[in-house]
């Protein structure tokens, strides 16, 4: 009999009004990968976050080796053995990447002092062991969030726990990260170690889990092994009814004559004035939207995708841009976002707390935050206008929240997601920029987000989607567009490739020469 | 086993406890300033079975006291709302007591150009202010400590650093009579400045709830980056919050050089501390983002009516200090509180 590592019986937790987690019982085995499955706010992250210690009111038992504990604080979990990989990144920006990865466990000299070069010996380690190339100086702040996840990550594993729980670890990764992550996974698995793996993505928890608990608002709705061939019963359990088909798009394919350009961008270059490291600027990019159509954008991390969308949103650093950029046929050369907004062009950025939300703001005005002009009289805010507004983009979203005026932060990370691509879509923008828009989003909400995007789409909008997910990229875009260091390596149509050719694409020159 | 588990309803009731008090905590301010009051009533001094504090002459007074600091605290908390602060208030007061008794007096320019010209001052010292903070990217703390030298300096050099007496009358080197207002009372009970204060506060109120500037302030104060990338002008609001503070010095000035018939450089010293202790006793936070106009009147009524009490029990001055600085701890801390539980 496998060994019971953690054994979670009848939890409930309530937030004011909101039940959360609702006689949930959850248990960890000894080398197993038990994922853990439900919509966007259906109780996942708030029962990991009972058993990491950071939420210490909530009813039932947690047993640890059989033996029921009350964990007091995160660091009384790690004592216990369980170390948490949380969703919402917590690093802190002004550290360099090896002090957070010490945080609270600074290895020391004789003389009680900061040993600096264990510190860096230690990060090098355990990136090493990542297979990732990053430098331990610089400052988290400066991180890519697919680099913040992994120097989370990094954190978690250097705490060698016996249980480990990652909360969507691979949101914001791409593809490559995630085998490598999946390598690491296996071996801890083999030394014995349990883990809870959290996911919206169902093709990772077929490869890497051996059996699944789904929540459903708060309760257990069923366990599965997963398998491809499970899918439509995990889902139909996650969103309680069957969902069709995910990317179902009624394809309207228009006709070449009738395609109108939309975005058009001949070689564009950019040089910063002050380089940034770890950052691909676009170097030399062609590119075309058309009106209607769905371009995506694939590449690794650090292919420049972020770079470029901030460039044509006028977000970027202070720069030397060359090229030319034509919108509708005019010229295109925002100086700030707002600028970019005037001109019909919004993004959805890829760092939601970071560049998106404020946590404890109301949903409601955040929502509104991009679109105020059209909802103000001589700069007063119409209230009932604002609130038919929020209350339509709620219902179009299906965003899950106490009420229009609850904090943001109150809301589940998928439902933060929507707030933001909210506030875009309530500017009604021609041209929309979208950064890894489903990072969190749980697959009915994707699949409605889709749908969206098709039918925004067919209205007429040019939309360009940078994803770290291949199915999505090849369900979802009329093309897809590999970047490799910030210049094009290829432009493929979705319907002659698989996901392999674009990783290909993305990993080597054309002809297979790379450097 | 079972034993040990919280039964639902408890738990729901415990729910509804911490719901109260976030409740209460939204107005706390309002409950500090009713402790107070109520403080202040029971350690009154009185004179013939009256309640010296109640009286209605040294409620004007308490008002009256108020106003300045509180029509300061008022364009104090836009700032604070943005995540900045402003240290030269108290200067720009002094600049603008000074304006007043210069222009009016030893230039006999009337109040129609006076007054304007004054608030105009205030409010371009402030706007240049907020443009350094939000093009040159240095700290408001660090451009407005350098704001308080200069309007200070300028104060001097333009009074020569003395002192400039107003007084009343048609003929040169005297100020028209209809200044002598600010000095006045409505029915003599409401005095003038505080119905100013007053004033000010309806209309702040009103604009930090229901305009798209007050929003962009707390997107700003929030997280900048985001309301950068939201859209927001952040350059335009931030030049226009510090230009607001800076005009409501000014008020205050005005308002100082009627009520003590002069305009000296030295009017105002240290009134940016109390300001800012009003805007965090009622609630808003520091780092920006959060809190209420609401929150600051009270809190700059709260410190009036401290100060009231205290002086009318002859407390010794420095002793005074000590007990408002705990008092701005406790307030301080009270926040801290509420934000550690949530
Ligand atoms: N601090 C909080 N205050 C109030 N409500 C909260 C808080 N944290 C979570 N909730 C609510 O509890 C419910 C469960 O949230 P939770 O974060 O556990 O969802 P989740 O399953 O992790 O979702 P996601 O897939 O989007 O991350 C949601 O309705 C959420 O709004
Ligand atoms: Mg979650």
């Amino acid at each position: 009999m496998v060994p019971e590592l953690v054994r979670m019986s009848g939890i409930t937790k309530r937030f004011g009004g909101v039940l959360a987690c609702a006689g949930v019982d959850f248990t960890v085995r000894a080398g197993e990968v038990h994922a853990l499955l439900g919509e966007n706010g259906a109780g996942k992250s708030t029962l990991m976050n009972i058993l990491s210690g950071v939420h210490t009111d909530y009813e039932g038992d947690v047993a640890v080796h059989g033996e029921v504990v009350r964990l007091r604080d995160p660091a009384d979990a790690q004592r216990h053995g369980i170390a948490t990989i949380h969703q919402e990144l917590d690093l802190v920006p002004q550290l360099t990447v090896a002090e957070n990865l010490v945080l609270g466990r600074e290895p020391r000299t004789r003389a009680r002092l900061l040993d600096r070069r264990a510190m860096q010996r230690l990060a090098r380690e355990e990136f090493a062991a990542l297979g990732i190339d990053l430098d331990p100086n610089r400052p988290v702040g400066s991180l890519r969030v697919g680099e913040q996840q992994l120097v989370e990550i990094a954190k978690a594993l250097s705490l060698h726990a016996q249980v480990l729980v990652m909360d969507e670890p691979t949101a914001a990764l791409a593809d490559a990260e995630v085998s490598r992550l999946f390598e690491i996974i296996d071996g801890l698995r083999r030394r014995g170690v349990g883990i809870v793996y959290i996911s919206h993505r169902m093709e990772e928890i077929e490869v890497i889990a051996d059996r699944a608990t789904v929540l459903r608002n708060g309760a257990v709705a069923g366990s599965l092994t997963p398998a491809p061939e499970h899918r439509p019963q995990l889902i139909s359990l996650m969103v309680g009814r069957s969902v069709e088909a995910m990317f179902a798009r009624p394809k309207t394919q228009k006709p070449a004559a009738e395609a109108r350009p939309l975005l058009r961008v001949a070689g564009l270059t950019v040089r910063p004035r002050t380089p940034r490291p770890g950052r691909a600027e676009p170097d030399g990019i062609d590119l075309s939207v058309d009106a209607g159509e769905i371009v995506g954008l694939a590449g690794l991390m650090g292919s420049g995708r972020t770079e470029l969308l901030e460039t044509l949103f006028g977000a970027g650093p202070a720069a030397r841009v060359t090229g030319a950029v034509t919108l509708d046929g005019l010229p295109y050369a925002p100086k700030s976002p707002r600028a970019a907004l005037a001109r019909g062009v919004g993004l959805v950025p890829e760092d939601r707390r970071g560049s998106a939300l404020t946590l404890p703001h109301q949903v409601d005005h955040s929502m509104v935050l991009s679109a105020l002009s059209r909802l103000t009289t001589l700069g007063f805010v119409r209230r009932t206008r604002e609130r038919a507004s929020v209350l339509d983009m709620m219902r179009r979203l299906a965003v899950k929240a106490g009420a229009p005026t609850a904090p943001v932060g109150s809301l589940s990370g998928g439902n933060q997601q929507k707030v933001v691509l909210a506030r875009q879509l309530m500017t009604v923008p021609r041209l929309l920029l979208l950064d890894e828009p489903t990072r969190g989003v749980d697959v009915g909400a994707k699949a409605e987000i889709y749908q969206i995007l098709h039918r925004l789409a067919d209205e007429g909008m040019g939309i360009l989607l940078a994803s770290s997910e291949l199915p999505e990229l090849l369900g979802v875009c009329d093309r897809v567009v590999v970047l490799r260091r910030g210049a094009v390596a290829a432009d493929l149509d979705p319907a002659d490739v698989t996901g392999d050719d674009v990783l290909a694409a993305a990993m080597t020159a054309p002809g297979g020469t790379d450097r | 086993m079972t034993l040990l588990k919280t039964p639902p309803a408890l738990a729901r009731l415990t729910g509804g406890r911490r719901e109260l008090v976030d409740r209460l905590f939204a107005v706390q301010s309002l409950v500090a300033l009713l402790v107070v009051f109520i403080v202040a009533i029971l350690a009154s001094p009185t004179r013939d079975g009256e309640i010296l504090f109640l009286t209605a002459g040294n409620l004007g007074n308490i008002v009256r006291a108020v106003s300045e600091i509180g029509i300061i605290a008022v364009g104090m908390t836009f700032v604070v709302l943005l995540g900045g602060i402003d240290l030269s208030v108290g200067a720009i007061l002094g600049l603008s007591a000074v304006g007043t008794a210069t222009l009016m007096v030893d230039s006999g320019y009337g109040i129609a150009p006076t007054v304007p010209a004054v608030l105009a001052i205030g409010a371009v010292i402030g706007a240049l202010q907020g443009y350094a903070t939000a093009r040159l990217g240095i700290q408001s703390f660090i451009v407005t400590l350098a704001g308080l030298q200069v309007a200070r300096g300028l104060a001097r050099i333009w009074s020569g650093g003395l002192g400039i007496p107003i007084a009343y009358g048609d003929g040169p080197l005297q100020a028209p009579p209809a200044f002598e207002i600010l000095n006045g009372s409505i029915n003599g009970v409401v005095p003038v400045p505080a119905v100013l204060f007053l004033a000010v506060g309806v209309a702040a109120i009103v604009v930090l709830r229901t305009t798209a500037f007050a929003r962009h302030v707390y997107a700003i104060g929030g997280n900048e980056k985001a309301a950068r990338l939201s859209g927001v002008p952040v350059t335009r609001v931030k030049v226009a919050v510090f230009a607001v503070c800076g005009l409501l010095a000014a008020v205050a000035g005005v308002i100082h050089a009627g009520q003590l018939n002069q305009g000296s450089p030295n009017d105002g010293a240290g009134y940016e501390l109390d300001a800012i202790a009003a805007v965090v006793i009622g609630g808003t936070s520091l780092s920006g983002g959060s809190g209420s106009m609401g929150g600051t009147l009270a809190g700059a009524l709260m410190l009036g009516v401290l100060n009231n009490i205290l002086a009318l029990n002859n407390i010794d001055a420095n002793v005074q200090l000590l007990i408002k600085g705990l008092v701005i701890v406790a307030a301080a801390g009270l926040q801290r509180l509420r934000r550690g539980v949530a």
